[in-house]
């Protein structure tokens, strides 16, 4: 039976080396360490309050991002960005040295997390669906952020979780992943759909369906960047993750996001390849299975871990998985710090590089075409591995502090240390399960 | 008090990560000689369990082929690398120069057969 297995990512070259046994234990003995101390030391009555936390930032800033001039640029950035990715996708050729993979696998998926994390909700600012959608809005005499319908509220964010699984799939399992023709057909469907709910929606239809905007808005609660009554804050990521609101669906994205990217790291490890090699069974299924699994594998854990505890009056066993969803978060953004930055850094450069040629026909056109590229990284496997390590130990001890924030906000005084413990052994496994999938693979 | 727990806290982690260090070879990967030798026998469709080997930055690689039909070998390293193999045996040459860990993969039929792990 034909092999199906997706060839080396296609992008990049090397893959990151494997972490040092010793390099991982210690990860590992660093997380429960903090994990046992928060739960043993940490505070009793609710320390975040969305209502009141945050300073208002600087007046100066504050009237610089509020000001339209600076709005429209950035919409401007975004639909340049768009403009050219349309160019190579539609007019380039299917090579991989066309920049459109780089954009779509690198720049889009990679890098918003770390713009994100930095900048706040980038997605929402330069997204050319909300851009078009508001265009045709304007054009047509109607109001952007109406639609005919209003978003049912139970699908919350189920769409984008959907959306997410679709891209991963893509990325992931679908052997064709870098040809031009399914690349092309991704964007364009994704176009669609967004387009079509933004009509039938509103632009609320983007706050909640768009995957890249939940993905984005959702890594931005780690940054400092926050609004409260409309005016710009600046709080603390922690003051920053209590406000992620419990919507439906929510369990099922970090599902997704942290899922693919376990699935993203077993799927090179020699157990993997082997079994798929051995087994009679076609490579492409059970690369859809695996991906499965570890998506729906997380919310289950994350599910368990939450409602594993007594509840009080007033909280539903079945609402607690949304309302700790967001304490995965930091785990999430410092596994996929330590899963790619190497390859967002020297692959998302080199894509920079690329970009300067969008037709592939020798051209120079951004002027980028001779930059040496960038491998330290790669040549400095050491500190690669301890930024790794570093990155997700920090993301487990910020998750451990919001799991525990929310807790004593959420469950009954005679439960708040015991009904942590599920929880606390649910972010131990995923980090741990991280680590060795940084050391196995 | 809270604050002593939280120094123990953050001395404890900072001890427990500073307490690995040094890079070890991994065991479970192949001894490497000064210049390593990789022997793959492809028969027909079949290809050996894939195998994952350490090597050297800048070491030669000798990787021996034994195979019926003729093929190509491509080497995702920096830059793909393609690698023809004729009926029979042949022996490949190959160097690798920055650290990662490189698939090689054979084509019709498509199939990893090894990755080298180059440090």
């Amino acid at each position: 039976m034909a092999d199906s297995r997706p060839l080396a990512h296609g992008l990049g070259g090397p893959a990151d080396l494997p972490i040092s046994s010793e390099l991982a234990i210690a990860g590992a003995v660093a997380a429960l360490v903090v994990s046992f101390t928060v739960l043993a030391l940490a505070w009793r009555t609710p320390r975040y309050d969305s209502t009141t936390s945050g300073r208002p930032a600087p007046a100066g800033l504050a009237r610089l991002v509020d000001s339209s001039a600076y709005a429209v640029s950035l919409r401007v950035v975004g639909m340049l960005v768009f403009g050219w990715f349309v160019l190579a996708a539609v007019f380039g050729r299917d090579l991989l040295t066309n920049p459109v993979f780089g954009m779509f696998y690198v720049w889009w998926w990679v890098g918003l997390v770390p713009v994100s994390v930095l900048f706040g909700p980038v997605w929402k600012a330069i997204s050319p669906v909300r851009t078009i959608n508001a265009v045709f809005a304007r054009v047509s005499g109607s109001d952007p952020d109406r639609g005919l319908f209003d978003y049912p509220a139970r699908l919350g964010h189920w769409p984008a979780a959907a959306g997410l699984f679709a891209f991963v799939w893509i990325e992931l399992v679908y052997p064709h992943m870098s040809e031009l023709g399914p690349v092309r057909l991704w964007c364009a469907a994704y176009l669609a759909v967004m387009l079509l709910g933004g009509a039938l929606f509103g632009s609320v239809f983007y706050e909640k369906a768009d995957p890249f905007e939940v993905y984005s808005s959702l890594c931005a609660k780690l940054s400092i960047w926050g609004r409260r009554d409309g005016v710009l804050v600046v709080r603390s990521p922690l003051a920053n993750l209590d406000t992620v609101a419990p919507l439906p669906g929510l369990v099922a994205v970090v599902g997704v996001l942290f899922g693919s990217t376990a699935y993203d790291s077993f799927r090179d490890s020699l157990l993997w390849i082997r079994f798929t090699q051995e087994s009679s069974t076609s490579t492409f299924l059970l690369n859809n299975l695996a991906l499965l699994l570890f998506c729906a594998g997380v919310a289950v854990i994350l599910a368990i871990g939450s409602a594993a505890t007594g509840v009080g009056r007033g909280t539903r066993r079945r609402e607690l998985p949304a309302l700790f969803a967001h304490s995965v978060v930091p785990i999430i953004v410092g596994y996929i710090a330590a899963h790619y930055v190497s390859y967002l850094v020297e692959v998302g450069w080199d894509t920079l590089i690329l970009a300067s040629d969008p037709l592939s026909t020798g051209s120079d056109w951004l002027g980028t075409g001779d930059l040496d590229r960038l491998s330290w990284l790669s040549f400095h496997p050491t500190a690669l591995a301890w930024i790794k390590v570093v990155a997700v130990v920090v993301g487990h001890v910020v998750a451990v502090v919001a799991a525990h924030d929310r807790a004593v906000r959420v469950l009954p005084k005679q439960h708040q240390v015991t009904g942590q413990l599920p929880m606390l052994a649910a972010m131990i496994a995923f980090t741990v399960g991280g680590l060795y999938l940084l050391f196995a693979a | 008090m809270r604050r002593v727990a939280l120094l123990a806290t953050v001395l404890t982690t900072l001890l427990s990560l500073a307490g690995c260090g040094s890079d070890e070879p991994k065991e479970g990967a192949k001894p490497t000689p000064d210049s390593a030798r990789i022997e793959l026998t492809f028969e027909g469709e079949e290809a050996p369990a894939t195998e994952r080997v350490q090597v050297e930055r800048g070491e030669e690689i000798e990787i021996v082929i034994k195979s019926d039909d003729a093929g190509e070998l491509h080497v995702h390293a920096e830059s793909e690398e393609v690698l023809e193999y004729a009926a029979g045996t042949t022996t490949l040459k190959l160097t690798l120069d920055q650290p990662g860990v490189v698939d090689v993969e054979r084509h019709e039929p498509e199939a990893l057969v090894l990755q080298l792990e180059v440090s």
